[in-house]
């Protein structure tokens, strides 16, 4: 299969590299099929690239790369909706949100990760519910002002 | 919008499968319960707005922002 007039050109899939969002991306719900293509060997980003929409691919990182100890509860619905069990492997992402030109802003949105059954490739978002994350987790200190000497 | 007037306790019923209870009216809070099915996502609207903007932010990214790391 093969994709073209996306961000990164002509893009090469197998059937089995398609990720399927059953209920699309929250608030994107038309958007369902993704394969997802690494932003450089050896990064944390990662793109999900609709397979729908060429024009359309949504950042992503590994947030333990950035947050050491992220480690969220996966609730008994989603687990069941995407078949996950304790022998599952699974990969969890988080949206990244970067302004235009501000790359020390960029923020990762750890309230509603991403979770993908590796092995079946189902996926879902899902909503952290009473956990301390942010949908605007800054990932790098805020630039300090200068102080007048 | 359908607009309906509810006592405590009373519900309102969203096609088969989902039911919305008040269960608790105190000052300007209201407490509901919600039976739904399980693949129905219930969210609260003001978390579900950011979500939504953080989703459409992350396809607004430019590559060549994207910090090496």
């Amino acid at each position: 299969m093969n994709l073209s007039g996306t961000l990164f050109g002509d893009i090469e899939f197998g059937p089995s590299d398609v990720i399927i969002f059953k209920d699309g991306l929250i608030g994107l719900p038309n958007l369902q099929e993704f394969v997802l293509v690494h932003h450089k060997d050896g990064s944390p980003f990662r793109w999900l690239q609709s397979v729908q929409v060429p024009a359309k691919a949504f950042l992503c990182a590994i947030p333990q790369h950035f947050v050491k100890d992220y480690d969220p509860v996966v609730g008994r619905a989603a687990a069941k909706a995407l078949g996950l069990t304790d022998k599952t492997n699974r990969l969890i992402l988080a949206t990244a949100s970067i302004p235009s030109g501000k790359p020390s802003d960029m923020t990762l949105n750890l309230a509603a990760p991403i979770l993908i059954n590796a092995d079946t490739h189902a996926a879902c978002q899902v909503v952290l519910e009473g956990e301390a994350y942010t949908v605007k987790h800054r990932v790098f200190p805020e630039a300090k002002k200068k102080v007048a000497a | 919008m359908l607009v309906l007037t509810r006592k405590l306790h009373q519900s309102i019923v969203i096609g088969d499968g989902i039911e919305v209870v008040v269960l608790e009216v105190r000052g300007e809070q209201v407490r509901l319960g919600i039976k739904a099915p399980k693949d129905v996502a219930v969210h609260r609207k003001e978390i579900y707005d950011q979500i939504q903007q953080e989703n459409l932010n992350a396809s607004e990214v430019r590559p060549e922002d994207i910090p090496d790391a």
